[in-house]
């Protein structure tokens, strides 16, 4: 019986999960202020390699999460985005998604 | 005087060296109308334009070209590890690369650098 229970929880939550995977904009906009020191800055160049920072204003949701977390886990090189990622939670990732994902193109 | 001679065929060296290191920076641009003919299979997720529909895909459009050929080299050398790209990437030659990163970074994007955004309320 418990377990028939436990999977019925199991179940039932699954949605709300799923509901609470999109991030918070207005939190986002927060946490997001230290990628500004970076990818702030038009033409900001990467001491070395030297190349250009990426562009992050209006990149895809999902493509976010997954960059931010691949960070985390250690799995893209950058040294400067890994301590960046390790000191990020997972709604913290979802939520600088969010933020980033909602700019739209300055006029 | 010996150590002028001793000098001379390390200096001879760091000239070769020099050059070496020098010519692909020459040779490092990357040809807009090849891009487009290369960037093919690139549409199916990036987008026709490069503006990925599928949020799960980067915009690419817009992007700095040097950052896409970082990113591509990456894949290519399994630094970078996704599945759907290293199987693209490592059919790229260096050309190929910065000629696709120059044809996207000179497409309208929708990408932008966050500063402009950073007091947008």
């Amino acid at each position: 019986m418990t377990r028939v229970l436990l999977l019925a929880i199991a179940l039932l939550s699954a949605p709300a999960l799923a509901e609470e995977s999109k991030g918070d904009i207005a939190e986002g906009r927060l946490k997001a202020n230290t990628c500004t020191g970076c990818h702030g800055i038009t033409g900001w160049k990467n001491a070395y390699p030297n190349y250009h920072v990426p562009r992050i204003a209006g990149q895809n949701y999902e493509y976010v999460v997954a960059a931010l977390t691949e960070y985390k886990n250690g799995e893209r090189a950058h040294p400067t985005m890994r301590a960046q990622g390790e000191s990020l939670s997972e709604v913290d990732i979802r939520d600088i998604a969010a933020f980033l994902s909602s700019l739209k193109i300055a006029e | 005087m010996n150590a002028i001679r001793d000098i001379k065929p390390l200096f001879a060296c760091a000239l070769i060296a020099a050059a070496f290191v020098a010519t692909p920076a020459f040779a490092a641009k990357g040809d807009l109308e090849a891009g487009k003919t290369k960037s093919l299979a690139c549409q199916a997720c990036h987008g026709v334009d490069g503006n990925s529909i599928d949020p799960m895909y980067p915009r690419i459009a817009g992007q700095y070209a040097d950052y896409l050929a970082r990113a591509l080299h990456e894949y290519k050398d399994g630094k970078r590890k996704n599945v759907i790209m290293a199987g693209f990437a490592t059919t790229l030659s260096d050309q190929d690369i910065l000629d696709l990163s120059a044809y996207f970074a000179a497409l309208p994007g929708k990408l932008d650098d966050l500063s402009k955004h950073e007091h947008a309320k």
